[in-house]
């Protein structure tokens, strides 16, 4: 109850934050120097066509005026034209987002699982050779750029040793299945393609390997850190003494208590690996909503830099909440911020 | 503990066998994959840049069809006539040529397509909207193009007035429209469908990632069995993933935007070669001539004499030659007598001593600009500022975003001195690439830094372009030519080459003839051969 109470809240103020967002962005992006409608036509049209793109998008009139007419738009679903793409924002973000949110889910999971893996391990086993190993792996994670990190992947392991595919979703001559979330490998499990799925499932590994190194890295030493100073504590030390296997003990009592640093680390993390996956998107030939977004602020196509923004606030709003509920069930101890003064 | 590690193990278990499956995948027999920079806007009344020009070509027919020297041929029109004034041009349509849904292209479709390009005004609209023009048809398969003045390049600028399928547009319109009656004219349709009747057909189209085409088994023209079945557009130029798919095989063609060094790995791996062909198109340092310095003749040609060509023909832009005059050689309205500089110092200080800004060059400061987005722009930028050196004159290069070089060239005020930008002949005639450069009405964007606006000029080149007669015309533009030489607003530096790695042991691109030096030409899939046996055996 108190959790839905939490939901509810969040997003009611998350309201506030968008509109506030978004009303920021929209003057930022106008006040950045070019003329979009000249930048999407061209130098060879006539000035009256440039004229009458510039009177379409209400260039032409005060910013209250086009904040008036984005507003009424966003409220029939409407996000404008792309200049970039000539067609509705909306229908490029549905076919941009999906695309994002299955790299940063595979990401994101893989980041999870190995972060806590090794930095369990790492903490557990600290000061040993296997605490090195896993050290010296979160260190070139960290100071390696994810796109260098990419490279050497794709020279590895599609260009010498040719297992897995450069670029894209899909291999050429694989038809996509039907439309339903936008994921190919959820739609291609629904509609019980394996062949596709599986073909999905290759494209996407050296991708979300790429982008989940970094963020990976700096969970599996917060994890690790966390972990070597529960194990010092006079509660670990208690439980030894009373006999508790040492398995029992990292599990059961080491095991949550660690990860509450983290999560709140892998939550920001996981919003990053949406946002900021630009140049991988751009190395794989993702079709992902950074790259969308990013070539959209270069040709000052602000239908579509506003309709990014928005999406990438609420992406981290929805984040956060799940991030707060998560440690909140790890350590109720943690004020979810509902009954205050209880 | 052991769990832990027990499915860490079960999961790189599950990864291997992912890795090891076998890939079972139908792909088309031929297929020709290419890389662009995207998105492709494959609405004939939209698309304008190169990828979208390629791709409209192979979807899509015009009238007519440029030849290896860029004169038209008769291709949907097989034939014409122009009255005597030149104000009427009457085209008679081709019978039994099909859309991609089966209807036949007739007369109707022409004018609809005209009106079409010219209401929305964007796309390659801007050939058609520099005076009234109408369409008429008079019968089934003849229409009449009706001109306001008569234009010589008319049958040039043709080449890129592509034909819809009138029915199919009109019967996906968009009600909710600002064309009136015509809704939206069809623009949302067509931003991923096509209504052509071209050699190749949609097959597949990610505003995100590609376009793929497939041959059209039923086009007027017959088509070599060796040529491409289907076609791959693939959006990506980052230089590892070119590097990477050349060499799995997976891609055929490379696009023409790779750096040197990219082209110097490719051209070690083998089966591999690099294409270098020119283009209708001049790299040039723009002076400005109505600004100090560069407002003085002396000044310019002393900056002219003492440029290094050799230096940026054999260093930087290696293969191609040294300009001479605004008008590429490819193009056969190129007069080869115009005059060429070549560095000479002591002839840069002739020049220089008869200025009126001689010794006070520092009260007039030289900035020359170059596009941020354009890298290969920075190194013979940087060859000018040594070159000027060598004789007094100081010169700051400035690297400058290309939406901040758009806003500067809309005024004379904020235009810097120099500006170095590549150009590009926007048809196969010298007066394509002179009224773009230098006439007056095309003053305020980044296509002239010069601010010439003059008015000979401007009357010597609006007669040569009314000349229908060619000998004529191309008579007239050799006049332009040494008139824009002797007034030297530019330094030509060279014409430009492209150079594009492709597949050499299965991939006969242009082998027997050269390309058309008409925008995107060099990409008529129809003309190349792919041998997929050879490729098998490469790949072996």
């Amino acid at each position: 109850m108190e959790i839905i109470k939490l939901i509810i809240k969040r997003l009611f103020y998350s309201i506030f934050v968008v509109i506030g967002f978004s009303m920021l962005i929209f003057i930022f992006t106008r006040a950045i120097p070019g003329d979009p409608a000249r930048l999407a036509l061209g130098t060879d049209v006539p000035e009256w066509v440039a004229e009458k793109l510039r009177e379409e998008m209400h260039l032409n009139d005060s910013i209250y005026t086009q904040y008036y007419y984005w507003v009424k738009g966003i409220t029939k679903g409407d996000l404008g034209i792309s200049l970039n793409t000539n067609r509705s924002v909306m229908t490029d973000i549905r076919e941009f987002f999906p695309a994002s949110l299955e790299l940063a889910l595979y990401s994101g999971t893989l980041m999870i699982i190995l972060a806590i893996l090794f930095g369990v391990i790492s903490g557990w086993y600290n000061n040993t050779w296997i605490d090195n190993v896993f050290r010296v792996i979160a260190y070139l994670g960290i100071v390696t750029p994810s796109f260098v990190i990419a490279i050497f992947f794709v020279t590895i392991f599609s260009y010498s040793l040719d297992i897995l595919p450069t670029i894209g979703r899909l291999s050429s001559g694989l038809t996509p299945p039907p439309y339903i979330t936008g994921l190919i490998t959820v739609d291609a499990l629904i509609t019980g393609n394996y062949k596709v799925l599986i073909d999905a499932i290759k494209h996407l590994i050296m991708p979300a390997f790429s982008l989940m190194m970094g963020p990976m890295a700096q969970n599996t030493r917060i994890i690790r850190s966390s972990m070597i100073d529960n194990l010092h504590k006079d509660y670990t030390m208690a439980e030894r003494s009373y006999g508790i296997l040492e398995r029992v003990i990292m599990f059961k009592y080491l095991f949550k208590s660690s990860l509450i640093p983290g999560i709140s680390m892998i939550g920001a993390c996981l919003g990053h690996l949406m946002g900021n996956a630009f140049l991988i998107e751009l190395i794989f030939n993702w079709p992902g909503l950074s790259r969308y977004g990013m070539n959209a602020m270069l040709k000052k196509d602000l239908n579509s830099v506003i309709a990014v923004t928005v999406v990438y606030s609420l992406v981290f709003i929805i984040l956060n909440i799940i991030v707060d509920i998560i440690v909140n069930t790890l350590d109720p101890r943690i004020e979810l911020g509902i009954g205050r003064g209880k | 503990m052991k769990k832990l590690m027990k499915f860490f193990w079960i999961g790189v278990f599950v990864i291997t066998i992912i890795l090891l499956n076998i890939n079972g995948i139908i792909a088309a027999e031929r297929p020709l994959r290419t890389n662009w920079t995207w998105p492709a806007r494959i609405d004939p009344a939209i698309g304008v840049d190169t990828t979208s020009t390629v791709a409209l070509i192979n979807l899509y027919d015009a009238l007519v069809f440029p030849d290896v020297n860029g004169d038209p041929q008769p291709h949907v029109a097989e034939s014409w006539k122009v009255s005597d004034d030149g104000l009427s041009w009457t085209f008679y349509i081709r019978k039994g040529i099909k859309f991609h849904d089966g209807s036949e292209l007739t007369a109707s479709d022409v004018k609809f397509s005209f009106d079409r390009l010219r209401t929305i005004g964007r796309g390659y609209a801007f050939f058609f909207l520099g005076q009234e023009m109408s369409a008429e048809v008079i019968d089934t398969f003849t229409v009449n193009i009706y001109l306001e003045r008569s234009s010589g390049p008319f049958l040039q600028t043709l080449m890129y007035f592509f034909i819809l399928n009138e029915d199919l547009v009109r019967a996906n319109i968009e009600k909710t429209g600002e064309y009136g009656e015509l809704g939206d004219y069809g623009k949302e349709y067509l931003v991923s469908h096509d209504a052509s009747s071209g050699p190749y057909m949609m097959k597949d189209f990610s505003m995100a990632t590609s376009l793929t085409m497939v041959v059209n088994p039923n086009y007027f023209l017959p088509i070599d069995p060796n040529s491409p079945d289907e076609f791959e557009m693939i959006g990506t130029t980052e230089a590892i993933t070119v590097r990477t798919l050349l060499a799995k095989r997976e891609l055929d063609i490379g696009d023409v935007y790779q750096a040197p060094e990219n082209l110097e790995t490719l051209k070690n791996i083998e089966g591999i070669e690099i294409a270098q062909f020119p283009v209708p198109a001049v790299w040039n340092l723009m002076m400005n001539t109505k600004k100090p310095p560069t407002d003085d003749i002396h000044f310019r040609k002393a900056m002219a004499w003492a440029t290094d060509y050799d230096t940026i023909v054999n260093y930087i832009w290696k293969g191609s030659i040294q300009a001479r005059g605004p008008i590429p050689h490819i193009l056969s309205s190129h007069d080869p007598t115009v005059f060429q500089y070549h560095r000479n110092l002591d002839k840069a200080m002739e020049e220089l001593k008869q200025s009126k800004y001689y010794g006070q060059l520092e009260k007039y400061p030289v900035e020359l600009h170059w596009c941020t987005e354009s890298a290969e722009e920075e190194k013979p930028a940087m060859v000018f500022m040594s070159n000027m050196a060598d004789i007094g004159i100081e010169v700051k290069v400035v690297s400058v975003p290309w939406m901040l070089l758009l806003k500067e060239e809309l005024s004379l005020e904020t235009s810097p001195t120099i500006i170095c930008a590549g150009s590009n002949s926007p048809y196969a005639e010298a007066g394509g690439m002179l009224e773009l450069r230098y006439s007056s009405k095309g003053v305020g964007n980044p296509n002239q830094n010069e601010w010439l606006q003059d008015p000979k000029f401007d009357a010597m080149l609006e007669d040569a372009l009314a000349t229908v007669d060619k000998d004529e015309r191309f008579a007239k533009y050799n006049k332009l030519q040494h008139y824009i030489v002797d007034l030297c607003p530019t330094i030509w530096l060279v014409d430009r080459i492209l150079c594009s790695p492709f597949q050499s042991s299965y991939v006969d691109w242009y082998v027997d003839e050269p390309f058309s030096p008409i925008k995107g030409h060099y990409m008529v899939v129809r003309n190349i051969k792919i041998y997929p046996e050879k490729k098998a055996a490469l790949l072996k």
